[in-house]
């Protein structure tokens, strides 16, 4: 049975196919390895034959699961054999068992290399099959040029250039900083013209690797590209074996259409022109037929055509057009079809217009919410999600809540997620959303995080008409057999604060829910407990006049509690059951809990946060990314410790970052109900109802946290219980003055809070973003609690247009709406007005153009004002109108530019300092951040691999001054460097070279608070920040 | 980019495995054991396409076939296109086919470096080298051509049609 060529190869196998077990196997195996093992210890009397049947039995244990760990040497020794057999043996197996950083491999390099650069084309294609296999640093570092050399040269066979050219790929993915692709947008250019189709497929390959990491360096193979799909689609001249079931090498349109996805806009109106009437004729022609391969094949063209034109932004109607195919796609059987129909419906939400035309849909694609397949489901849940708004959220949202009762596990969690964020996001009313939570809570309570249930109680405390409405809710649910304890906390807590106010209907009087409550004692946790314990103490406060049974009743739990093993629950009844005897003076501690200032959902802010991290990739993934629905997985909730923790409140004190997340994770404290704060505050002296503030985001809140932090920490929680201390603050009435430590900041907070909103505070540091946006052109200008704005620009020579996105987060409208627009002296600016209102939850576009008069640093200024219900807001912030967005990146030459260089003789056209304080970073990185400043790096002018030499085009008004720039780096301190910058105008040479320093010296941000108040602390000078500074 | 390519019966046996990034065999059998049972307990009408984010990280799907007693599973991240992928497991499918005959699950098993090397024809590095059947078949008969002259041992002569004859 000579099946694998080699009798002893197939006896093994078949012995280990024969094997009943596990274990049999691991003992035949065993033994296999130990007869491979004394083989290759001696080594010279084994045949080539049996050398090569050992490696591949090596191999074949290996898919197994068994750790090979000898051996290798002897494999990767086959490779600097003499016969073909052996190197082939050799090289393969090499390339499944050895990974990139094994020592083994820089053994052979040499032989690798001589493989490559010989003339045996066989050789040639196994070792290239290899690096591209493995990949590792050294083989970039010694091999990338000879894989170059093979890929461009004529006399290859197509079968060793289509190799050479996905080995340079794999190089060039894993090590980009060490392949030297410079002057390859020609040679791609070139390599384009190839007429062997396998070839052209890998060089296309390569081409997407190139443009995804540099866009701008590839421009001029745009039109080849097209020529090339045009071709295809045509049909003009493909040789037989490349038309697949009739199709014109399916693969290579696909591939092309990839790459031109690649590139941000096809702005050339007559490549744009010949590209969309190819594009139109692929949506046209493209017809459903019986052979699956032939569907297959044309609707993978047929997809990625549809991708191009969204990436595009083709006209209305040919966007209509793919629309209507998606919408056939999604109600077809064919269930590859309608996954990907489904899929590709949910990128087309991006697409501004289409997305009213999408909704006519709905139905359908709800009908796929209840395929049998997972895959499917979870298409149409992200449609869903991603389509939802305002008017159809009811709907969708309800579907979503009927559907949980019979989805299967793999999915629950996902759904319930996406439900509440889209219920919290869209609800039309309040009592909508209350009543989605609740139903959530009941048919998947496991899922439902902490997070969405004290965003209920947010939302029910800070509405008074909501109030009874949720209590009576709450205690229908309650009445259900086996609750889950999410909803026995959420009602007990709803209970505890608000049955008074159903006391006059049927089952609802203290006494009765009173009953409901103590009878969910036994089933819940601890801090369920807690919970309920509040809940008892707050119903007897509000009987009144007090109910002798009642109090009995209640003074019983109390007791059964007091002396519970856990310390918190034995805290509160110690401490209601001193209260319970205080009478009417109790009252005033047990008032009802104040309201909450507005704050970011933490729900939403996670989901928000889950988005944004997702890496950027490709231009349709970051297309992708503006929109919630796909990276929507937020999978650990925030342990709901966060808050309470000694340990993350005493730090919370440390740094403004972690305040925000003391500040994130505080709810269960704001909300009342849960230990340390209510009760620790209350046993320093204070009253229940500043436990809230406590962790607000308000500066008042921080201050508070730092203070009460070791006050009500230090001491270990049993002890704080117990203490005799603690008992006589208790015993103290509360309306005694309050220790004197806290009275500061207590002060600060009720002062504070009175006018709260008008410190309306950012979400991030001001200068952040705008830091960010100096190097990009879109993401978030500015951001508080209830507005954001959103910054969206295009930049050509000097000109600029930037639309500012307003949006109104808040759930009430946003009046008296103020924008200005502050330019400096270089700038010429003209702006929209804004409308005086934003409706709640809506967006406002307001479109600004900009010119370029001379060079500076100065940027413009937003002076923007609303009010949020009678309170007025300003916000001063810069506008990212930089210098080097009236850049543009300069090719030169080297000997252009020893030229202008020398011409360009001394000050003040050329200036030079030596920078100290420079951030330390690795060339390369350096290298990036001109590339992203605008300022091409022309590597290899420099002869000293420690500098950086680069150019870049100006661009005022009219005129384009070239400017040179040259950097060396002293590779022992990379905190100095010297920088030389040239131009024929010195006002722009000392501009540029301002500019350069600012990016590469770390310069610290100003905290937050006084970023917003004087503008001239964000490092702005000149007549704009005079101006900022008199708002 | 292409993850993985691997080929495993409906009892979860592997038996073809490639990674086109590194993998301990620990993770190899995981990632083997975690597939199987997701192929496993999909009905053949539903879709090919399932998404593995926790089993290859994030943005990652199979994309497989199921023919007889074999998946042939490929494992891509979102710059490949689905379809695309579908297509070039047919056209390993067909190649294995011209290779053996009417491929079976014992053919791939006996002659697991020869699929090894068909293999490397159609994916290197996790970009497809050839799309087309028939020039994959032309450099995998030159390379089984070379080995047979390179290798002296009588039992490699016989070739893939000889053994065909004397089974049949």
């Amino acid at each position: 049975m000579a099946l694998s060529g080699m009798r002893g190869l197939s006896v093994f196998i078949s012995d280990v196919r024969n094997c009943q077990n596990k274990e049999q196997e691991g003992v035949r195996v065993d033994k296999e390895l130990a007869n491979i093992r004394t083989r290759f210890k001696n080594e010279k009397g084994l045949s080539v034959y049996e050398k090569k049947k050992y490696v591949w039995k090596m191999l074949y244990i290996y898919m197994l699961g068994y750790d090979v760990d000898f051996g290798h040497m002897e494999t990767v020794a086959l490779i600097s054999a003499p016969k073909y057999a052996e190197k082939q043996v050799g090289y393969i197996v090499t390339s499944c068992l050895l990974n990139e950083n094994h020592d083994f491999l820089r053994l052979v390099i040499n032989t690798v290399r001589n493989d490559i650069i010989g003339r045996n084309e066989t050789f040639q294609c196994l070792a290239l099959t290899m690096v591209g296999n493995v990949g590792g640093r050294e083989f970039s570092e010694s091999l990338a040029p000879d894989v170059q050399k093979l890929l461009i040269s004529n006399s290859c066979r197509p079968l060793v250039r289509k190799k050479a050219a996905l080995c340079l790929l794999r190089l060039y993915r894993k090590n980009p900083d060490v392949v030297n692709i410079d002057g390859w947008s020609e040679r791609m250019v070139q390599l384009l013209d190839e007429r062997d189709l396998g070839v052209l497929t890998a060089v296309m390959s390569l081409l997407v690797a190139l443009v995804a990491n540099n866009p701008e360096a590839y421009w001029n193979c745009v039109p080849k590209c097209v020529r090339t799909l045009e071709r295809l689609t045509r049909g003009h001249d493909i040789p037989q074996e490349y038309t697949y079931y009739g199709i014109p090498s399916p693969w290579l349109q696909v591939k092309t259409m990839r790459v031109l996805q690649y590139f941000p806009a096809i702005d050339d109106p007559s490549i744009r022109k010949s590209l969309l009437d190819v594009l139109q004729r692929i949506l046209l022609h493209t017809d459903v037929v019986k052979n699956v391969n032939k569907n297959n094949a044309s609707h993978a063209v047929l997809f990625e055509a549809l991708a191009l034109v969204m990436h595009l932004d083709a006209e209305k109607e040919m966007m209509s057009q793919c629309v209507v195919l998606l919408g056939k796609f999604i109600s077809v059987r064919e269930p590859n079809i309608r996954y990907l129909g489904l899929e590709n419906m949910t990128r087309m939400l991006l697409v501004a217009d289409v997305a009213e035309s999408i909704k006519k849909h709905q139905s359908q694609i709800i009908i796929s919410l209840k395929d049998p397949d997972i895959s499917i489901r979870r298409r149409s849940l992200d449609l869903l999600y991603g389509m939802c708004d305002v008017s159809n959220a009811k709907e969708i949202v309800e579907e979503l809540l009927q559907y949980l009762t019979t989805a299967d596990f793999g999915i629950r969690e996902e759904l319930a997620l996406k439900a509440a964020i889209l219920a919290e996001k869209f609800a039309p009313d309040l009592s909508w959303y209350v009543d989605v939570i609740l139903q959530l809570i009941e048919k998947a309570g496991d899922f439902v995080s902490d997070e969405i249930w004290y965003r209920v109680v947010f939302f029910v405390t800070n509405n008074d008409d909501l109030q009874a409405y949720a209590a009576e809710k709450a205690r229908g649910y309650l009445d259900k057999p086996a609750v889950h304890e999410t909803m026995v906390k959420v009602a007990g807590y709803l209970l505890g604060e608000y049955s008074h106010l159903l006391a006059r209907r049927p089952g609802c009087s203290p006494k009765e829910i009173f009953h409901i409550i103590n009878g969910k004692f036994p089933g819940v946790t601890t801090p369920t407990k807690a919970i309920l314990l509040s809940a008892c103490v707050k119903i007897m406060m509000h009987c009144q006049p007090p109910n002798k049974e009642l109090v009995e009743q209640v003074v019983a739990v109390f007791k059964r509690y007091e002396c519970s093993v856990d310390a918190e629950v034995q805290q509160r009844a110690v401490e209601f059951l001193a209260l319970s005897r205080k009478g009417l003076a109790m009252v005033d501690i047990m008032a009802e809990m104040p309201k909450f200032p507005e704050r970011q959902s933490a729900l939403l802010k996670k989901a928000e946060d889950t988005d944004g991290d997702a890496a950027e990739i490709s231009a349709t993934k970051m297309r992708l990314q503006q929109q919630n629905s796909t990276a929507l997985v937020v999978r650990d909730p925030v342990p709901n410790n966060g808050g309470l923790h000694p340990l993350s409140l005493s730090k919370a004190a440390d740094s403004g970052r972690h305040q925000e997340q003391a500040a994130e994770s505080e709810p269960p404290q704001a909300s009342g109900a849960v230990p340390p704060s209510e009760s620790q505050v209350y046993s320093n002296g204070t009253t229940l109802q500043q436990a809230p503030r406590a962790g607000s985001r308000e500066p008042s809140g921080d201050l508070l946290v730092d203070l009460m932090g070791p006050l009500a920490i230090e001491a270990p929680p049993s002890a704080a219980s117990t203490s005799p201390s603690d008992l006589l603050a208790l015993e103290a009435p509360p309306s005694a003055p309050p220790a004197a430590a806290i009275a500061p900041g207590d002060n600060l907070a009720l002062a504070l809070l009175d006018e709260a909103p008008t410190q309306v505070q950012p979400l991030r540091n001001v200068a952040e973003w705008f830091k960010e946006l100096s190097m990009k052109d879109s993401g978030v200008l500015y951001e508080d609690p209830y507005v954001q704005i959103g910054l969206k620009a295009e930049w050509r020579n000097a000109q600029g247009r930037m639309v500012l996105f307003v949006g109104n987060k808040h759930t009430g409208p946003l009046t008296n709406l103020r924008s200005s627009i502050l330019p400096p002296p270089h700038l010429r600016m003209q702006s929209a007005a804004v409308p005086n209102t934003i409706p709640p939850r809506a967006q406002v576009q307001v479109p600004v153009d900009v010119a370029c008069i001379r060079a500076s640093r100065e940027t413009a200024v937003l002076d923007f004002s609303y009010s949020v219900g009678h309170t007025p807001v300003n916000i001063t912030v810069r506008l990212p109108t930089l210098l080097n967005k009236f850049l543009q990146v300069a090719p030169v030459s080297a000997n252009e530019f020893v030229a202008r260089w020398r011409a360009l003789g001394g000050p003040p056209t050329k200036l030079q300092e030596v920078v100290r304080g420079v951030r330390p970073m690795p060339l390369a990185q350096m290298a990036d951040l001109f590339i992203r400043l605008h300022v091409g790096v022309a590597p290899g002018l420099d002869p000293n691999v420690n500098n950086i030499v680069a150019a870049t085009t100006f661009y005022s008004g009219t005129a384009a001054t070239l400017c040179l720039v040259r950097v060396e780096t002293d590779p022992s301190d990379r905190t100095q460097m010297r920088l030389t910058v040239a131009s024929e105008e010195p006002n722009l040479t000392y501009e540029l070279k301002e500019l350069i320093k600012e990016h590469v010296m770390d310069i610290p941000f100003a905290s937050q608070r006084t970023q917003v108040a004087t503008p001239s602390a964000m490092g702005l000078t000149g007549p704009a920040a005079a101006l900022a500074g008199l708002i | 980019m292409i993850l993985a390519s691997l080929i495993m019966n409906t009892q979860g046996k592997p038996r073809l495995t490639k990674f086109y990034e590194h993998l301990s065999v620990e993770r190899q059998q995981e990632v083997l054991r975690a597939v199987y049972s997701v192929l496993s307990s999909r009905a053949d009408n539903l879709c090919s396409f399932v998404e593995s984010d926790d089993i290859f990280g994030p943005d990652t799907k199979l994309v497989y076939k199921h023919f007889a007693t074999l998946y042939f599973v490929f494992v891509i991240d979102n710059a490949e296109s689905e379809l695309g992928i579908l297509d070039l497991i047919q056209v390993f499918v067909e190649t294995l086919d011209r290779c053996f005959k009417n491929v079976c699950e014992l053919d791939i098993v006996h002659n697991f470096n020869k699929v090894h090397t068909i293999l490397d024809e159609i994916v290197m590095g996790g970009q497809v080298v050839e799309t087309s059947s028939a020039e994959v078949m032309k450099a995998v008969q030159d390379i089984w051509k070379l080995e047979r002259v390179g290798d002296l041992n009588p039992a490699n002569v016989k070739g893939i049609g000889h053994y065909r004859n004397s089974r049949s």
